[in-house]
């Protein structure tokens, strides 16, 4: 029986599309997220919470 | 610094102020349920040691405690736990105001009335037979509706933010808020027979697939997102320390949103499911380890400097342990999912104690960490006694450990007698009950554990109310910030970072992340006509069996027995043949269930005559003298109710079970002959008369009746 059901829907093609969509993705966001010159920006950026309660923004 | 870019901001300063009168109205009601959720748990584990525990009363049996406990520890403590803590950060990450008091109003109280409602329609067994999905069509669309509102405040208050960049916690509300509404919505699609009553669009393998898509991903997005997003924000407040690496937080967000939506076949190893989505299911979990850990070191890293304060503060004292259960649930889970481990893990109580390990340990240590951060912001004051707090975090860690110990060896223990074979190719252990009886101890164990547990929360209740009433709310604090502007772009600005700054295109790409995985896996179910072989022995209930399946639900039979014989040869031997994906076509809902407290029942029918059956439901201990059965002796005395039995079976039709307009027309003729014939057995046996009206006949017919059309065939077939 799973036998039949292999042989009813092999279509590799699709997980393997999804694959090649998730590694494509992977790459282009970890590439771009450490980008020498996005460095400064995603240091400020893990404060973000401790800055939260500013009374006076001058 | 107000900005992350330093961008010099200029243009028109606005005040605004925070509704936190909100975020202290979801706080009361978090720890309200909570403690409800672990009494109700703490009740079904020692139901579980005992049957006694059940004390006979239908409305409090462990098959309607179950779904009660479950759902009230999700959607009551964790969701009001999770829109507390999303409300609190979201204002302050965004310098804004919720979007409309009275959306957060409509949604505070809709979710209670949600919540009440469930309280009130699972003991009284009105469920739609779906593990985590339990209830019935008018709650489910209320659930979708206060959803919704939810979402319009989110974004909205996005929308009118005074902070260009948002904040990588707000990023992982954003996907829980789009997948739970599209995991909702496409499980919960069903046709509605009265207004207690409705079946699932889905059948057999089909609704196998989705309630696993579903049931998994709940976990991921409900559970395990949000306290992500959660994290992200307090542990470095707590803390007074950024966020260990902001760029693996990226990173981990995108991993864990693309992955984590694929994993939940892993749930259907060695069943009826294509062996190709078994497989991808596998993979994608081992895959989770990566995304997983990254996110539990960020969080633990970002405690770097201040781990002296760790054995001092209760909030970080909380935060750390549960980050530590975060990163061993997050590599249980993966290891569960391996074939070969899960052959041995599934269907046993493994798989309580590893959920336990995340639920307990990951969520509620968070909570109490959070719940200890946010009160005395709120009320103005210190946590009233850390001695307590410190006294509730040792209590909760040896409960957790009793619960989770007890629970492992439990499972294995028991999973390693059902495969005992011996050299004449037979079980060991062939009868059912004797591996009941040596894990019984181990119940008793993890009732205890999971009693140190909710006295832990109780001791939080305490003195999160003693700290409130120290307290006062004052006066509404009043903040100052530049309007987003064009002062607030960075120049050269890349594409992500725009995308950053655009929530609703951000929105539609997470929703692309999680619907790339949602429709390979559910691609299969939509063509289940396809690779199904249909199996012409195969025929729809009759209408009394239909009745009978409908009682088993509402009893909950599914979380103590499975219907699914594996692929394996110690199941073949003690059940009889595997299952096939053809012997479920017409079950609106699957049973397949998750858990073996008792055997499973996929061969059930004919095993055991109609008077076994009887004398087992009134007594379990009169058949099977060891058993933790509980009694069902109201299905002797409740009429069965036929009264929308033609209606049952039109929306059956409508489904696509092949009832002919006469099958329907007759069906109550048909039900009380068939009716007639079982208690007619079992009067000549000394049975009184009147039981031929009673529940309990329809659930026998609809016992006798479970595996025999593929189950008699001959295997060859």
């Amino acid at each position: 029986m799973d036998k039949d059901i292999f042989n009813h829907f092999n279509q590799p093609w699709l997980p393997m599309t999804a694959l090649g969509i998730f590694v494509t993705c992977f790459i282009i966001y970890v590439y771009w997220t450490y980008k020498k010159s996005n460095k400064k920006f995603y240091e400020n950026s893990s404060y973000m919470p401790l800055h939260d309660g500013v009374k006076h923004e001058r | 610094m107000s900005s992350p870019s330093a961008v010099h901001r200029t243009g028109r300063l606005e005040t605004y102020s925070y509704d936190d009168q909100i975020v202290r109205m979801f706080i009361v009601a978090t720890i309200i349920w909570g403690a409800v959720a672990m009494l109700v748990g703490v009740t079904i584990a020692f139901q579980l040691a005992t049957w006694k525990m059940n004390f006979g009363l239908q409305w409090i049996t462990f098959g309607r405690l179950r779904p009660l406990h479950t759902n009230a520890a999700i959607f009551a403590f964790c969701g009001n736990a999770m829109f507390a803590g999303i409300y609190y950060s979201h204002q302050r990450l965004l310098k804004a105001r919720l979007f409309n008091d009275v959306l957060s109003r409509i949604h505070f109280w809709g979710w209670q009335a949600i919540i009440v409602s469930a309280a009130l329609t699972l003991p009284f067994g009105i469920t739609r037979g779906k593990e985590y999905a339990e209830l019935e069509w008018p709650i489910t669309i209320a659930i979708a509706v206060i959803w919704v509102v939810f979402a319009v405040n989110f974004f909205g208050t996005l929308i009118r933010r005074r902070e260009r960049h948002i904040f990588v916690a707000i990023w992982f509300y954003i996907a829980t808020i789009l997948t739970v509404a599209v995991l909702h919505i496409v499980n919960g699609l069903g046709l509605p027979v009265t207004i207690f009553k409705s079946y699932s669009v889905y059948a057999g393998v089909q609704d196998a697939l989705v309630q696993w898509w579903y049931g998994h991903n709940a976990v991921a997005f409900f559970l395990t997102t949000p306290f992500l997003g959660l994290m992200y924000y307090f542990v470095p407040k707590a803390a007074n320390r950024p966020v260990y690496s902001y760029r693996l937080s990226v990173v981990h967000f995108w991993s864990l949103v693309f992955i984590y939506i694929w994993a939940g076949p892993h749930h259907l190893l060695y069943t009826t499911l294509p062996e190709w989505v078994q497989t991808l299911g596998m993979v994608f979990s081992i895959a989770l380890w990566a995304p997983s850990w990254g996110g539990m070191i960020n969080g633990l890293m970002t405690l770097r400097g201040v781990w002296d304060k760790v054995r001092t503060d209760p909030v970080l004292k909380f935060m750390a342990l549960a980050l530590t259960f975060y990163g061993m649930a997050t590599f249980e889970g993966p290891l569960l999912s391996i074939k070969s481990v899960n052959s041995i893990g599934h269907f046993t109580d493994w798989i309580p104690g590893h959920v336990h390990a995340g639920t307990i340990g990951w969520n509620y240590l968070l909570i109490a960490g959070i719940l200890y951060y946010m009160v005395p912001k709120l009320w103005n004051t210190e946590i009233f006694s850390k001695k307590i707090a410190n006294t509730q975090f040792w209590l909760a860690t040896i409960g957790l450990a009793l619960y989770y110990v007890s629970m492992v060896s439990a499972g294995i223990t028991q999973s390693l007698m059902w495969r005992a074979i011996d050299v004449n190719g037979k079980l060991v252990y062939p009868n059912f009950i004797e591996t009941v009886v040596k894990i019984v101890p181990m119940y008793w164990v993890r009732a205890f554990g999971g009693t140190f547990v909710f006295i832990s929360f109780l001791l939080m209740t305490y003195n999160l109310f003693k700290t409130m009433n120290q307290g006062t709310i004052g006066e509404i604090e009043v903040f100052e910030a530049y309007a987003l502007d064009d002062s607030s772009l960075e120049e050269n600005a890349g594409h992500h970072r725009k995308l950053e700054g655009l929530p609703m295109v951000f929105a539609v790409l997470s929703l692309i992340a999680i619907l790339v995985g949602s429709a390979i896996e559910i691609v299969p179910s939509l063509l289940s006509n396809q690779y199904i072989t249909k199996i012409d022995a195969v025929k729809p209930y009759k209408p009394l069996e239909l009745l009978g399946r409908d009682i088993y639900l509402r009893e909950g039979c599914y979380l103590c027995h499975s219907q699914q014989v594996r692929p394996m040869a110690h199941e073949v031997l003690r059940y009889g043949k595997n299952s096939e994906a053809g012997e479920f076509i017409y079950d609106h809902p699957f049973q397949w269930g998750s858990k073996r407290t008792g055997p499973d029942l996929a061969r059930i029918g004919g095993k055991y005559p109609n008077m076994w059956h009887y004398r087992h439901m009134i007594n379990p201990r009169d058949v099977t003298p060891q058993s933790i059965m509980p009694i069902y002796k109201w299905l002797v005395e409740q009429k069965l109710d036929l009264s929308t039995l033609t209606k049952k079976l039109s929306v059956m039709k409508q489904l696509g079970v092949p009832y002919s307009d006469v099958d329907i027309a007759s069906g109550v003729e048909n039900a009380q002959a068939q009716a007639k014939l079982i208690s007619a057995d079992l009067m000549n046996q000394g049975v009184p008369k009147e039981v031929e009206d009673k529940e309990l006949i329809a659930l026998i017919a609809y016992l006798q009746r479970m595996g025999t059309d593929y189950g008699s065939l001959p295997v060859n077939k």
